[in-house]
C-alpha cells in the first residue's frame, strides 16, 4: 500500500440513503429563511448564537444525532450526522450555540463520562438546552497545551482549581466547560502525565467570564478566570492524570468536521449571484476553489465515515483541517481581490465580504494551529 | 456501489513486474519498448478492460487505474491507457479494425494535434466532426503523414494529417466523443496523481536518509512541513481522482455529474502538482534537478500530463461555468450530490 493511501481513508460518493434526510434539512433551512428566522451567514458556527433555532434543530431530531437513544439521542451514523452538519453550515444557518456540546462534549461524555454525568449533560445537549465551551487554551499556553498551568488542588470531596483559561468561545453565554488542569505537578521527563479534565459550569463560585473583544469589535471569546473553584469528585471527567490521552483522542472530531472547509461557503455562493448579475467580474481562480473546496468537502465526508467505524484518523483529520482552513480562508481572499470601490455590489454583500475576511485569520488557528498540524501529519509520515 | 477495490495478488503482480523494467531503466525514453509491451501482452494486460470475447482480460477501470497507476509510479512510460481504455475501447464500440499498438486522435481543421503515442501505433483511431455529426475511422500509419512531437518527458506527440481521398469514416453518436473526452481526462488525472504520489515517496527517503548539520533533514520542522504539504496536496489530488472515478464507473460514464467531477479532478490534481513538485525539488537540493536523480521522473510528468487533454485553466473554467450555471441556490447541490 502507498503512503498516501493510508494516509487519508478512502472516499466514497454521497449515500443516496441519505438524500431524504438531506432535503428534509433544506426544506427546514428555507421554512426558516423565509421565517425571517436567520439570514445566511459566514463562520456561523463560532460567531452567530441563536438558542432558540438550536432548539428547533434540538425539535427535529438534529442534535445528538450520534448519541445513543438512552442519553436522548437519536442513535444515528457520523455520516447522518455530517450531512445534517454541512447542510447548515453550507447554508450559513446560525448553529453557534449548540456546536461544542454537539460536537465534542458528546463524544467525549461518552466515552468518558459517568453515568451521572451523562445523565446531567447529555439528554439536555440533545434537547438544545445545555451548551458548552472549552477550557483548554492559556494566556501562556497556546499550541503548547501541555505547559497548562491551571491547577487542580486535591480537597476534601472533590478538587479546588485555580487559574485563567482564555479563548472560550461563548462562555459569556454557554452553560458549562471542559477544564484541562494540571492535578500534578510538572513531571519533565513526561509533560503530557499529571493531567486531569473537570466538568465547570460558568455559574459556579470562583468562576469570571471577562470578554476578550474581537479586532472587528464583535464579542465571541472570553477569557475565564478560576479562583479556587470547587469540582466535586463526581465531575472528574475519565480519569485523573489520563487528560492529555482523552484531550488528544476526541481531536479526530474536532478538526476534521465540514466547518473546517465551509466556514466561508455562504460568501462564495453570494459571489456567484454577484457574479451572474454582472456586479463582479468572473474570475477561474475562483472555479480553482470551488474544485478544491469539493474535494476538501468529499474527504472530511471519508472521514466521517472512517470514525463511524471506529477507524484512526487522527493524521487524516490533520491533513484535513490544514488544507480546509487555508482554502476556507483564500476564498474571503480571492473574492476581496475581485471587489473595489467600482465594484456595484450591495452594502449588504460588502458587509459579508469584510466579515469573512476579519474571521479569516483565525480559520487557521482555532482547534490547533496549521503549523501544529503540519507536524502531526509529519509524525504521521514517519518524519518525527 | 462499486468501488475501486482490486485484488491484492494483481496489484502485486502489477508492481513487481514494472520495478523490474522501472530498474533496468526500459520504458524511459520516447520509443516504445517493443519486449514491455510484449511482455504486456503475455500478461493479458493490454487489453485488460476489454471484454473477454474478444480476447480481452474483462477487468474494470479500477483494475486499470492500478496499472496505469503503476506505470507512473515506476516511470516505466507505455501507451496502455490509450490503447485500452482510449482505442481498444472506441474500436469495440463502433467495431474498428483494431491492432496491436493503438492510439485516438481527433480532427480539428486539417490535422489532429499531440495524438498520444501515434509514431509507435500500428493503428490510429481518428475523430472528427462532419456538419451535424462526428465520424470516426481507423487507419494504418501508411494512410496518414505523421510528424513527430513530443511532451517534455519525451512521449510522442504527434501530429496525425489525412489524405482526403482516404476517408471513410462511420458515425459516432455524440454520447461516445463526449465519453472519449471524459476518460481521456480522467487517464491523465490517474498518471497526475500517481506521479504524486510517487514525488512524496521519493521526497519521504531523501529527507530521512540525508544528513546535514549533523541529522537527517526530516528532523528540520522547515522541511517537515514541506512533507506535509506535498503529503496533503497528494492525498487531496487523490480525493478528487477518485470521487470522479467512482462516480464514472458506477455510472457507466454517463453520470449527469460527471462532467463536473472529472473537470474537480483535473483542477485539483494540476493544482496540487504545482505544491507539489516545488516542495519536492526544494526539500531535495539540487541534486533533485540531475537526470541521475530519479525525481524527475515523477515531477516532470506530473506537469507535463496536467495540461494534456484540457489546460488546468480550462477546467477551473469549466467549474466555474458550472457553478454560475448552477446560482448560488444550486452551487451546494453541485458540490455535496
Amino acid at each position: 500500500m502507498s503512503k498516501v493511501t493510508s494516509l487519508v481513508p478512502p472516499v466514497s460518493l454521497p449515500d443516496k440513503d441519505l438524500s431524504g434526510l438531506r432535503q428534509e434539512v433544506r426544506e427546514f433551512l428555507n421554512q426558516q429563511r423565509e421565517a425571517g428566522n436567520f439570514k445566511p451567514y459566514a463562520d456561523t458556527w463560532l460567531s452567530r448564537w441563536d438558542e432558540d433555532f438550536s432548539k428547533a434543530l434540538a425539535a427535529k431530531g438534529w442534535l445528538g444525532m450520534t448519541l445513543p437513544k438512552e442519553y436522548g439521542g437519536h442513535g444515528l451514523s457520523f455520516n447522518e450526522r455530517f450531512v445534517v452538519s454541512e447542510e447548515l453550515l453550507a447554508q450559513g444557518a446560525p448553529v453557534a450555540a449548540h456546536w461544542i456540546a454537539d460536537r465534542q462534549i458528546i463524544p467525549n461524555l461518552l466515552r468518558y463520562g459517568t453515568p451521572e454525568q451523562k445523565d446531567k449533560y447529555l439528554p439536555a445537549i440533545a434537547r438544545g438546552e445545555s451548551y458548552f465551551g472549552i477550557g483548554m487554551s492559556e494566556p501562556d499556553s497556546g499550541s503548547d497545551l501541555a505547559s497548562v498551568r491551571t491547577k487542580a488542588t486535591k480537597v476534601d470531596g472533590g478538587w479546588s482549581i485555580t487559574g485563567t483559561k482564555v479563548w472560550t468561545s461563548g462562555g459569556h453565554k454557554a452553560h458549562a466547560f471542559i477544564v484541562l488542569a494540571r492535578s500534578a505537578p510538572q513531571d519533565t521527563t513526561n509533560r503530557h502525565a499529571g493531567l486531569s479534565q473537570y466538568l465547570v459550569e460558568f455559574a459556579q463560585e470562583g468562576v469570571e467570564v471577562r470578554p476578550i473583544v474581537s479586532m472587528n469589535g464583535e464579542h465571541h471569546f472570553n477569557e475565564i478566570f478560576l479562583t479556587d473553584v470547587f469540582v466535586p469528585d463526581n465531575m472528574v471527567v475519565g480519569e485523573i492524570g489520563e487528560g492529555w490521552q482523552q484531550v488528544n483522542s476526541e481531536l479526530s472530531f474536532e478538526r476534521s468536521g465540514p466547518e473546517r472547509v465551509l466556514s466561508t461557503f455562504p460568501l462564495l455562493a453570494a459571489t456567484i449571484d454577484e457574479i451572474n448579475a454582472g456586479r463582479l467580474a468572473s474570475s477561474s481562480n475562483l472555479g480553482r476553489l470551488i474544485a478544491r473546496v469539493t474535494a476538501l468537502r468529499n474527504m472530511s465526508a471519508a472521514i466521517a465515515d472512517a470514525l463511524q467505524h471506529g477507524k484512526p484518523a487522527d493524521v487524516a483529520a490533520a491533513v484535513s483541517k490544514v488544507m480546509g482552513t487555508t482554502t476556507e480562508g483564500d476564498i474571503a481572499d480571492e473574492i476581496d481581490l475581485l471587489v473595489g470601490d467600482e465594484s456595484g455590489v450591495s452594502d449588504e454583500f460588502r458587509e459579508l465580504l469584510n466579515w469573512s475576511i476579519d474571521q479569516r485569520p483565525g480559520f487557521t488557528i482555532r482547534g490547533g494551529t496549521n503549523e501544529i498540524l503540519r507536524g502531526v501529519v509529519a509524525r504521521g509520515l514517519g518524519l518525527r | 456501489m462499486k468501488n475501486l477495490q482490486i485484488d491484492t495478488d494483481l496489484q502485486e503482480m502489477f508492481d513487481s513486474f514494472l520495478a523490474e523494467y522501472s530498474e533496468r531503466g526500459a520504458g524511459e525514453s520516447g520509443t516504445l519498448d517493443k519486449e514491455l509491451w510484449s511482455q504486456l501482452e503475455e500478461l493479458g494486460l493490454l487489453r485488460l478492460t476489454g471484454s473477454e470475447d474478444k480476447a480481452g482480460s474483462g477487468a474494470t477501470w479500477a483494475e486499470a487505474q492500478a496499472l496505469i497507476t503503476s506505470l507512473a509510479k515506476h516511470g516505466v512510460r507505455a501507451p496502455y491507457a490509450e490503447h485500452d481504455l482510449l482505442a481498444g475501447w472506441l474500436v469495440d464500440e463502433l467495431g474498428l479494425e483494431s491492432g496491436s499498438v493503438m492510439t485516438v486522435g481527433e480532427i480539428e481543421g486539417s490535422e489532429a494535434r499531440r495524438v498520444p503515442w501515434a509514431s509507435a501505433a500500428d493503428r490510429i483511431i481518428l475523430i472528427w466532426r462532419s456538419g451535424e455529426e462526428y465520424l470516426a475511422q481507423s487507419f494504418a500509419p501508411a494512410e496518414l503523414e505523421i510528424v513527430n512531437g513530443s511532451n517534455n518527458i519525451g512521449e510522442p506527440r504527434d501530429t496525425v494529417r489525412v489524405n482526403d481521398s482516404a476517408i471513410n469514416g462511420v458515425s459516432v453518436a455524440e454520447e461516445i466523443v463526449k465519453q472519449l473526452r471524459l476518460k481521456q481526462a480522467m487517464v491523465r488525472a490517474i498518471q497526475v496523481s500517481a506521479a504524486l504520489e510517487r514525488a512524496l515517496e521519493v521526497t519521504i527517503d531523501h529527507v530521512t536518509a540525508r544528513n546535514q548539520f549533523g541529522r537527517p533533514l526530516a528532523k528540520f520542522q522547515a522541511v517537515q512541513h514541506l512533507v506535509s504539504d506535498i503529503a496533503g496536496e497528494s492525498a487531496l489530488a487523490q480525493a478528487a481522482k477518485d470521487t470522479a472515478l467512482l462516480e464514472a464507473i458506477n455510472s457507466d460514464w454517463s453520470g449527469e455529474n460527471l462532467e463536473f467531477l472529472v473537470a474537480v479532478a483535473r483542477s485539483n490534481v494540476g493544482h496540487s502538482a504545482s505544491v507539489v513538485v516545488r516542495n519536492a525539488h526544494q526539500a531535495h537540493g539540487a541534486i533533485g534537478t540531475t537526470i541521475e536523480h530519479e525525481l524527475h521522473k515523477s515531477t516532470r510528468a506530473a506537469l507535463a500530463w496536467r495540461g494534456e487533454y484540457g489546460s488546468v485553466a480550462s477546467w477551473d473554467a469549466l467549474v466555474m461555468d458550472r457553478s454560475r450555471a448552477a446560482g448560488s441556490d444550486g452551487l451546494w447541490n453541485l458540490i455535496a450530490s
